[in-house]
């Protein structure tokens, strides 16, 4: 075990220990593995009192549906949201990322977050990694200044814009704003155009399926609609399940039971000697 | 081919009724060579949580062995066992630290969490975590696993039928994939007991 | 297939039009308004005039990334010089900012920029600062893909001690010839005039552009064209 592994938890930052072991492998002709990715589609727009993040639920690894119900729009302060395409592992983790950075400067500050912090922490971290870390998000939020939302894209150049689309998707959601979207929609219809520019992509683009999550931001007030809407229901699920005319052979079996786990007994007698 | 071929796999957790199971085959190969019959890819962190690790078995017992060894560094800080969320995300972090030299392994973690809750959840080899609510599959045979858990599996089901849904479903998909096999090794826990059963199965 | 990975991975870029002409007191910056992914625009209406400080602004052509981030830095360091000095940045000294950064990275960056601005000792200056991160004071400048279009044009069309509104008609002008001729540049045309007075932008929506050679009046839907230069539906 390397020396640092001995001396505690790692600080941080990547390791490329293993880069040298790999490529060589690739020369032997053992190909490195793909990886999660949200083939994606992704929006966001302003409305009259905030803005409205959508995005469709499934994530795909080559032409397999890994998950059928993922969660693209991530955490990013109380009042921003974040929606991630791209390589998951990436997009989750340069959220969590300037999430926690964030959440560290309120405490220092005790101020509310500002959407363009947000916005700056993640440019320069994909700036820095030039395109490597491939996260292309659409960040949305409502600080003190007002409704905001930009679009970043995995070599950290950003868009300020009313409307926006990312990940394979976005072709078909940007049809449907470019003829729909007008200024001062209100939140109904505002709902209503995320979720119609998020279908597009689900039926549209074979990267994008599943359900519509939408994420609603207003001065002071968040809505997160998990599933607003379910346009693919599954519909071969049988209502007697599966029955199995034989067992399968087992050749050995091995319980262990558990241990009850200790309860502490409220006002027991004091320990003695 | 991909390094994920190399040795072959086939991995498969399910939730049931306050339990779930874990199962996994027990073929190690070197490409087309079959190096053992009886090899181990589940490893139990603690009673109530279990690891599989598919793909590259070097890396898959590195991986291990980095893992037990963070666990154990948090139970003699902490005093109590890693609840599974919170080792899932161990996982994810040693994993996404090498993300541009990456393990070649994609776990599955299945454990019982708070008030007995049961949790499932696999990554790719760099970390994203995927959480399910019903069952998750990684290895070689991982497209028919999903296939097969996907018209086998039912919500709520007791111990004695989770695991004769996911050996089914195991053995079934391991059939239509060379590189996994060799029976299958099952892991049903419940709140007050882990029953670990070894399958039989076609031996070509 | 994975138009994801495709569209993405592949670097935002400006394939732009920019401009900035000096005239008779002051500079006149122009751009049009598009950046694109390959074939994709990804945004019609973005903003490529970018203000370093009051006095002083930049025009970024090449990866938009890289371009940001430089204006970013350089937008900092003004700040700090700006206080420091208790007076405005001269465009000398922004010009040079942007040079050493463009220079001493210019393994790393793909951008061609324009620096224009007005301070009291030396009054209106453009600068260019090109590709490997070299700085030239011209009378005016032009650079991004759309330029190749404008060298003759300009060579005809630009004279010493113009005024501010024959500038301006001159930067409209050439930015919307550039735009229909160039594929990567178009949308609305930006200018930003700065002189001893202040700051002024403007903006030129598309459609208020002139037309050129063969280019056809804007419509509002596509139907409108069809059906007038055929009235029969699709029959074969």
């Amino acid at each position: 075990m390397s020396k640092a592994a001995i001396e505690g938890p790692p600080k941080g930052g990547f390791s490329f220990d293993l880069c040298r072991r790999n490529e060589m492998l690739v020369q032997k002709g053992l190909n490195a593995p793909s990886f999660l990715k949200t083939g994606t589609t992704i929006v966001g727009l302003v409305f009259q009192d905030g803005v409205i993040l959508g995005a469709d639920t499934r994530a795909t690894e080559g032409p397999i549906v890994a998950d059928k119900n993922c969660e693209k729009i991530h955490y990013i302060a109380p009042n921003i949201y974040c929606c991630g395409a791209g390589t998951a592992a990436d997009t989750e983790a340069v959220t969590d990322m300037v999430s926690s950075q964030l959440t560290l400067h309120r405490h220092h500050t005790g101020r509310e977050s500002r959407v363009v912090t947000a916005l700056t922490l993640l440019k320069s971290h994909l700036f820095s990694y030039q395109g490597y870390v491939s996260a292309a998000l659409v960040l949305g939020g409502v600080d003190f200044t007002g409704p905001h939302l930009h679009t970043i894209y995995p070599h950290g150049s950003t868009d300020t814009l009313p409307f926006a689309t990312m990940g394979s998707g976005s072709l078909a959601a940007m049809a449907v704003f470019e003829s729909k979207y007008r200024e001062g929609l209100t939140r109904d219809e505002g709902v209503q155009l995320v979720a119609e520019a998020i279908s597009s992509g689900i039926f549209n683009d074979l990267g994008s399926g599943s359900n519509v999550d939408i994420c609603v931001l207003t001065k002071g007030h968040k809505e997160y609609l998990r599933n607003h809407l379910q346009p693919n229901p599954r519909t071969y699920i049988s209502e007697k399940g599966y029955s199995f005319s034989k067992k399968t052979e087992v050749l050995l079996t091995k319980i262990t039971p558990l241990r009850d786990s200790i309860h502490i007994i409220e006002g027991g007698d004091e320990m003695e000697e | 081919m991909s390094i994920f071929e190399y040795n072959g796999s086939a991995l498969v957790a399910m939730v049931g009724k306050n339990c779930f199971a874990i199962a996994s085959d027990r073929r190690l190969g070197v490409q087309l060579q079959t190096i053992a019959t009886d090899f181990q890819r589940i490893y139990r962190i603690h009673d109530k949580l279990f690891i599989g690790l598919s793909g590259l078995a070097t890396d898959a017992q590195t991986l291990y062995q980095r893992l037990v060894f963070r666990h154990k560094l948090y139970q003699l800080r902490e005093e109590r066992d890693m609840k599974p969320e919170t080792f899932a995300s161990l996982v994810s972090a040693i994993l996404y630290e090498k993300r541009f030299g990456p393990y070649f392994c994609q776990p599955v973690i299945a454990g019982l969490g708070e008030e007995d809750k049961p949790f499932i959840c696999t990554m790719d080899s760099i970390g994203a975590k995927e959480l399910a609510k019903d069952f998750v599959v990684a290895g070689t045979a991982s497209e028919s696993l999903y296939g097969a858990c996907e018209a086998m599996f039912k919500p709520d089901m007791e111990a004695e039928e989770l695991f004769e849904t996911i050996s089914q479903a195991l053995l079934s998909s391991v059939d239509r994939d060379c590189l996994s096999g060799w029976g299958g090794h099952v892991y049903v826990v419940t709140p007050t007991e882990v029953k670990e059963r070894i399958l039989k199965g076609r031996m070509d | 297939m994975d138009l994801n990975s495709g569209d993405l991975n592949s670097p935002l870029s400006t394939g732009t039009t920019i401009i900035g002409v000096t005239y008779n007191g002051g500079v006149v910056l122009g751009a049009d308004s598009r950046t694109s992914t390959g074939m994709y625009v990804a945004n019609r209406a973005s903003d490529k005039i970018t203000q370093l400080t009051d006095n002083v602004y930049l025009c970024r052509s090449g990866s938009a990334a890289d371009t940001q981030t430089i204006s970013d830095y350089v937008r900092y360091f003004l700040h700090q010089h700006t206080i420091q000095l208790g007076q405005p940045t001269t465009v000398k000294v922004a010009a040079n900012l942007v040079r050493l950064l463009a220079y001493n990275n210019k393994n790393m960056l793909q951008a061609g920029l324009i620096v224009g601005g007005w301070d009291k000792y030396e009054g209106g200056k453009i600068y260019g600062v090109p590709l490997g991160g070299t700085i030239i004071e011209q009378p005016f400048a032009i650079g991004g893909s759309g330029s190749s279009y404008l060298y003759g044009f300009f060579d005809q069309a630009w004279k010493e001690g113009m005024t501010q509104e024959e500038a301006e008609q001159l930067v409209v002008k050439a930015v919307s010839l550039a735009i229909a001729r160039d594929g990567a540049s178009g949308g609305v045309v930006r200018t930003v005039t700065i002189n001893s007075e202040g700051v002024a932008r403007k903006f030129y929506p598309g459609d208020s552009l002139p037309l050129w050679h063969e280019e056809l009046e804007p419509h509002e839907s596509l139907l409108d064209i069809l059906s007038t230069s055929n009235p029969e539906p699709m029959v074969s």
